[in-house]
This record gives C-alpha cells, structure tokens and sequence, in this order.
C-alpha cells in the first residue's frame, strides 16, 4: 500500500522538478531533464483493461506498443515517417508497391528471429484475414494483395493505390508478432499472455480486468530511430492498472499510487498543476479532430443548412476556455492543427447564431409553442452519441446545448454512453455521432463511401478526390488533394468541427515521459528520479 | 423430498430455457448486431466486406431461428461459445474473473447480514429510545445511498486525500473489506427491514414473554426466541438480493477498479454480445434457482412450523408449498 503522505520538502522537489506542469510538449519528453535513471517500476492507469489484444483503440495501443514493435514508427518531432523495425523503405510512384529492408539482429522474447518471412506472415494474416482461424482482414489494409521476400526484404503490393500504408504499418494493429502468436486462432492471439513481440517489455503476469505486469528485455536493441533511448528500457518494470472512474484517476496520481494516468478530465488539471504534478497534453496528428459526424439520411439533418446553422451554433473558443482547458485546441478544419496535411477552412463556420437562426428559418423549421423548433410535425430534437474514450465530449456538448437551446434546438446528450455509441456507430438512426477517428483508409473515402462510414451517404465529390489522394506520394500535391476534401467536408457539412484530438495525461512530477505520434507513452525511454 | 427436489430442478430448467429464449429475441430485434459492433471497434467506420467475413465465422450469417437451436444445442453440450466483444471464449471470459466476484459478493452478504443483525440487536435491546429511533431509520437510509456515489466518497476521502488504503485490489485485506462494505451497505438494507419487522412481531408473542418472566437477559431473548423465528423470512430476501448483489457488483467493480462478473456484465450488454449475455443469464438464473432452493431446504431447520406433513411438499404456517 502506498501513502499519499510525503513530507514537505519531497513536495518542494517535485514542483522544482515539475518545472511548468500544464501545456508541456510531449514530442520533447515531459517531466525531469538530465541523465537518466536506470531501475524502478512505473505504474501506468489507463481507462479500460485490454481484453483482446487485436483490438484498436487507445488503450490496446497503449499496452502492445511496448511489447510489439512495427515497422516504421513516426517522428512525433517532424510528422515524418522514420525507420524502425525496418532500416530502409520506400515505394514505388502510385504507392501501390512498399518495400521495407528488416534490420538484421531483432529476435522476439522466445528467442526466434524477426526477418522479412515472419513479416509477410504477419502481413498476409492482417491483408487477407484467416478464415479457419477467424481472424478477419484489417480494413486499413485496403487493397493488399500480396508479399514477396528476397533475402530480408519485403515487398508488399497493393491492388490498389493506398498513399497511407507506412501510417498504416506505423499503427498498433500492424505490429509484428512472432509465428508461434500468428498460428493461434483468433482467442488465442487475443490474449495478451499469448502476444510474443520484439518490444522492449515482456508480459510477465496479469489479474484479469485489473491490472498486467511486464517486464523489460534486457537485450533490446531497435527502438525506433527517433527514441531518445537507443537501448534497453531504463524502467527494469512497468504495471498497467485499470481505473475506470475518470476522477480518480486524477486522484491516483495525487495520491502517488500510480505514476502516469491517461484519460485527465479539465476539472481535474487546475489541482494537478497547483499540486506540482505534470498535465500533460498529448496531440494526436494522425486522427481527425473531435467531430461529430451527421448522419446524411436521418430526416432532422440532411438538409445543409440545418448542418451549417448546428455549426454555426458552436462557439468553438467558448467551449475550449469554459469547459475544456488549457490543454485542448478549437479546430479549423477536419483535420488537426499538428497534422502535416492541415489546412484552415474555418472562414465558413465562425460562431454566428444569427445567421444560423436565419438558416433554420430558411430551411423551414419554425419555433414551436415549447420553444423548440418544428418541421412537418417533427421537433428539432437531436440525439448524440460518443464513446467513453473520451472524457469530455459530455461536458463540451452540455455547453453546446446551452447555445442551441437559444437557437431552439433540442439536444439528447448521451455521451459516454457505450451502448448508444455502439448502435450509433453501425446504425444510422442516431443523427449525431461523437468521435475522432483514424484515416488510414483515406479522408475522402472516411467521409464519402456509401457503407460503414461517417455519414451512410455516398458522397461522389469525396470518392472522386480520395482516388487522387490515395495514389499521391508526392507531399505537396497530396497536401493539395486533401486541402480540397477538407473544404467539401466543410462545404457539405458532413460533420460538427470541434477541437483538435489531445489525450491528456497526469504524471508525478519525478516521471520522464515521452509520447508518440499516436499518443502511446514510450515507456522505452521513460525513467524515474 | 426427493420428488420435491426435482420438481424444483426441472422449474429451474425451465426457468432456463425461458431466459434463454427472452435474451435469444430480445438482442436478435435490436437494430444492430454484435459482429457489426465487433467489427467497427468503436472507430468510426468500419468495412461492410469484413461484417460479412466474420458473419461467417460465427454463424451469424444464417437465419435467426437456425441460430437460435444451434446456440440451444451448443448450450445444452456445455459450449457457451465465442464472446466477441472480449475477443475470447465465453467459458474464459467468465472464468476468469468469477472467483473476484464470489470473492466479494460472499464478503458482501456475510457483512450485510452482520449489518442486519446489529441494527436488530441495537434497536431491540438498546437502552437510550433516541438511539433505538435512529437505528431503526437505518435500513430505509441504507437502500436510499447510491453506490456509486458511497465508494467515490470512501475512495476519495479515505484513499486519495488520508491514505489509508489503495485505490486498487492490492491483495490487502482492506481492499476487500472496503468494496464489500460498500456493496453490503445497500444489501444489508432489506435484510434488515424485513429482520426488524419480524422481529418486532415476534418480540409480541407470548412465549417471548414468558422468556422474559424466566428472567432472560434481553440479549438472550433476543438471540434464543426472537432471532431465530424472525431469520426466516430475513434467510427469503437474504436469497433474493443476488440479483442486487449483481447489480451492485457492477457499479462496485468499477468504482474500486475490480475485476469481476459486474465488467463483464457491462462488456456484454454494451457491445450486444449475446454469446456472453447468454453465459452470464444462465449463470446467474443458476445461481438465483440454486439459492432460493438451499433457502427452501434450511427453511425447515430453522423454523420447526415448517414439517414436511404432506405426502409431496411442505406445508408452513405462511402457506402450502408444493
């Protein structure tokens, strides 16, 4: 059992060492500077327990990135794509063949090689999928075809362009598991027990839904090329405990029974940081922003002009400072400001309740007797749904409502609940859906394919210039195709723009940190005084 | 007896085949589906083309009431099948983590029912009437306290701010203790009332009299001629509080960071998985059945009024018991 009491002069140290808890950036390691301390255990809360470990949200991330390595990793400093796993990569002109040379020497933790044949195994069970041991394809593997290896290089080709595969391969679920994982069927890779990766951390033991220990692997050698830390982990442990409750991870942190906690509310940073604890920001440039998605065929909001008035209702400043925090970002664009592929595209949908008034008019909705709009008998009454991934999409949203209220528009705020966020994401009843998400199959094809989308709407524009961006290697052409797919995003108002994707964490003031592109903690190069 | 017993077993199955069915229909009309849901993961698209893969896999592809005897019959073969939403099989998702829930859920009831029997204690022998008052407000108080609201307030308080104990299961005995303190505070609230009430009933006989005029000590009154007439309908509700004691499981697991049936519970009705709501229902009906007939049994040995004069079933002062 830890005590929450520490003497004075601890406290006075750590806020010495705390330097400035709030806003810090992440891409440069937060927490104490200078030479690293070898040993200690780290404790780390995150918000759920990894059940199944081919799963793809944050919390799964969190956990395999330190036991499964990838291929390529990307620079959290630079947005640029950089060596990992394999030591040399490219791709041909319309991105449709990416061939990776294997760094010579990695073994995973039960002692057999990691080389370009375990690879294309891996591969060719995320590509295809294995029908007789369940495991289904993945769907940012768009187009594989198939792999060919000569000597310890891989080829990958691709049916179809797809100008994101080293995103794709820098993501969780394209880590690379050792054959003895890969013959198991779907239950049995699910396990994290059963995971055999190269990472730094070996699984070591685990209380289901509570809590898994791993350990490090004295003999790692291939961090990613722009780890800080070129060797083993500093950290001899690390311990991923659950805490469900999102106050109390705040307050695990400043009781110093855990070291690092994911998932901080905004209420809770004021007393983190007055308490000498770090708040620390962690940007995700790779997803979208936070947005909630319309459903094009629900009746109360497939007209434009009702999207642009619900847009035009949100005082996206006045969310950020009333009931977020410091730490988040209004956004501009679809896309997040850190993004390499960002452009502003805000001009259209500055916060003017006048005119969204006016459009709602326009539309036809009239202002019924109980002060809420109608049209044909209907109420302007919407519901949204959001996952529990996010901790403040619920407050942000009981800001919002204030605002569209006045406009006479009523909102069902659910959420955080699971079960609505579930049916919502597969159903297309719910006419407002919370999230931010990956586009790895491309942003145009995120927005405009007609199933299992964003929207459930066909949009031809979106499809048309996802088929340019998806073949466009070159940087500033590409940045030109998704510019214009942010600017339809924003012309149809296929979605509410938010605030930009972060994942603030809390940690100890004596905790070395650094974070990657995806918001996983680097447990490789973190480190305690 | 023995008629009795499996009279009482084959309600039981029907009981079964009864949930089974309501749950079978009850997902199956929903507007989505649990491989949809598994396929999508909570990201914001998914790919139609996989749906259909995995459709495939599990059987999910074929028509409702083909699926509906197929999972009947794997059932009835011991195979609960493959939760989707944890991403093991059922049997594993359950067994891991149900002895934290017996754990905790036994800890709870022996608590709760020394909860129940200090109020009675308290409020029939206590010498100050003030006292007596409060202590009989307790039960209705008890029932009233949201659990979650309790364990945030105790870890909160006794936890973060003083301390005293972890926010996590850390082997301790306090961190058993403490959920099952908080997940008792509502259980023990029926237990009690209905302990009371019959108590008070009870305390009004005759023969309680006489036991006083024998010069009994109040304690001994109690224990000798009250509490045991009074226990049996308490051991009823005692049987009956699974259900709450699952329920509150759920919301106690969370708060205290636990593993147990509670998350899992939650997992399953969240994701619609109906492989692993159908393991927890028929687990649960089992349990429940399985109680209410060992309450049945002792009934008899704690209440002698309770004699088997019938040819088949029992007959009690409360009624005929077929």
């Amino acid at each position: 059992m830890i005590r929450a009491k520490k003497s004075i002069a601890l406290a006075l140290a750590a806020v010495v060492l705390a330097g400035c808890g709030g806003g810090q950036q992440p891409a440069q390691g937060a927490g104490p500077t200078g030479e690293p301390r070898q040993g200690g255990t780290l404790t780390f809360s995150d918000v759920q327990f990894v059940t199944d470990a081919l799963s793809t949200n944050y919390t799964t991330a969190n956990l395999l990135f330190q036991v499964v390595d990838r291929l390529v990793y990307i620079d959290p400093k630079t947005g640029e794509v950089s060596e990992w796993l394999a030591k040399q990569f490219s791709r041909n002109d319309d991105a449709t063949q990416y061939t990776f040379t294997i760094r010579d020497g990695v073994t995973f933790s039960d002692g057999t090689p990691l080389d370009a044949e375990v690879v294309k195994a891996n591969f060719d069970q995320l590509g295809k999928g294995d029908e007789g041991k369940k495991i289904p394809a993945f769907s940012d593997f768009v187009g594989y075809d198939h792999s060919e290896v000569a000597g310890n290089t891989i080829t990958v080709f691709l049916n179809r362009p797809n100008t994101n595969f080293y995103k794709v391969a820098a993501n969780g679920r394209a880590g690379i598991r050792g054959l003895s994982t890969l013959a198991r069927d779907y239950d049995g890779q699910a396990k994290i027990e059963n995971v055999v990766g190269s990472g730094a951390f070996v699984y070591e033991s685990q209380i289901p839904d509570q809590e898994v220990k791993l350990r490090k692997r004295p003999d790692y050698a291939w961090p990613p090329a722009s780890s800080p830390n070129q060797g083993a982990a500093y950290l001899d442990e690390l311990v991923v405990r659950v805490i469900g409750e999102p106050g109390l991870r705040a307050g695990a942190v400043q009781s110093q029974q855990v070291d690092l906690a994911r998932g901080i509310q905004p209420t809770d940073e004021p007393a983190l940081n007055q308490g000498g604890f770090q708040v620390i920001p962690v940007a995700a440039p790779s997803l979208t922003v936070n947005l909630a998605a319309f459903r094009i065929g629900n009746d109360l909001v497939n007209d434009v002009r009702v999207r642009r008035a619900l847009q035009l209702g949100i005082d996206r400043q006045a969310v950020v400072d009333t009931v977020l925090s410091d730490s988040y970002r209004a956004s501009d664009s679809v896309l997040g400001h850190d993004d390499p592929l960002f452009t502003d595209v805000s001009a259209d949908i500055g916060y003017d309740p006048e005119k969204a008034a006016s459009l709602l008019d326009e539309a036809g909705w009239k202002v019924g007797a109980d002060g809420i709009r109608e049209k044909d008998g209907k109420r302007l009454d919407l519901t949204l749904a959001a996952s529990n991934q996010s901790v403040v999409f619920r407050p942000a949203f009981e800001f919002i409502e204030s605002g569209w209220r006045e406009l006479g528009i009523e909102l069902v705020n659910r959420a955080g609940d699971t079960t609505l966020f579930n049916q919502a994401n597969t159903d297309p009843a719910t006419p407002l859906l919370g999230t931010r998400t990956g586009y790895n199959i491309g942003l145009g094809l995120l927005f405009g394919r007609d199933k299992g989308n964003l929207t459930f709407t066909a949009n031809d524009d979106l499809i048309a210039l996802s088929n340019e961006e998806l073949k466009a290697t070159d940087p500033a052409q590409l940045k030109d195709i998704v510019a214009k797919e942010q600017q339809e995003i924003i012309d149809d108002q296929l979605a509410l723009i938010l605030w930009d994707e972060v994942q603030v964490h809390a940690a100890a003031p004596n905790v070395h940190i650094d974070f990657t592109n995806y918001t996983e903690p680097l447990f490789q190069s973190a480190w305690k005084t | 007896m023995a008629r009795y017993v499996l009279g009482r077993i084959g309600q039981a199955a029907a009981v079964l085949l009864l949930a089974f069915t309501v749950i079978f229909w009850g997902v199956s009309i929903l507007p989505t589906d649990p491989v949809t849901i598994f396929v999508a993961k909570g990201e914001g698209y998914f790919n139609p083309d996989v749906v259909t893969q995995v459709k495939g896999f599990y059987g999910y592809d074929r028509p409702a009431l083909e699926q509906y005897f197929t999972q009947l019959n794997h059932l009835l073969h011991g195979q609960f099948g493959f939760s989707l939403s944890s991403g093991q099989a059922v049997t594993d998702r359950i067994g891991s983590v149900i002895g934290e829930t017996l754990k905790l859920a036994s800890t709870a009831t022996v608590l709760a029912l020394i909860f129940a029997a200090s109020i009675l204690l308290l409020a029939t022998t206590g010498k100050v009437e003030w006292l007596r008052t409060f202590i009989r407000s307790i039960p209705p108080l008890f029932s009233a306290v949201p659990t979650f609201w309790l364990g945030l307030v105790v870890l909160q308080v006794f936890s973060v701010q003083l301390g005293l104990f972890s926010l996590f299961p850390d082997g301790s005995l306090a961190s058993l203790l403490i959920p099952a303190l908080v997940l008792a505070v509502p259980i023990s609230a029926p237990i009690s009332a209905v302990l009371l009430k019959n108590a008070e009933a009870t305390l009004a006989l005759p023969h309680v009299n006489t036991a006083r005029a024998k010069g009994g000590t109040p304690g001994w009154v109690i224990r000798k001629h009250v509490l045991k007439n009074a226990a049996g309908p308490a051991l009823t509700v005692t049987a009956t509080t699974i259900g709450a004691l699952l329920g509150g499981s759920v919301v106690t697991e969370t708060v205290f960071s636990r593993s147990g049936l509670g998350t899992v519970l939650l997992q399953a009705v969240s994701n619609q998985d109906i492989s692993l709501i159908q393991g927890l229902v028929m687990l649960t009906t089992v349990v429940i059945v399985g109680a209410n007939l060992a309450v049945d049994l002792i009934h008899p040995i704690l209440d002698p009024r309770v004699t088997k004069t019938q040819r088949r079933g029992f007959n009690t002062a409360l009624g005929r018991f077929a």
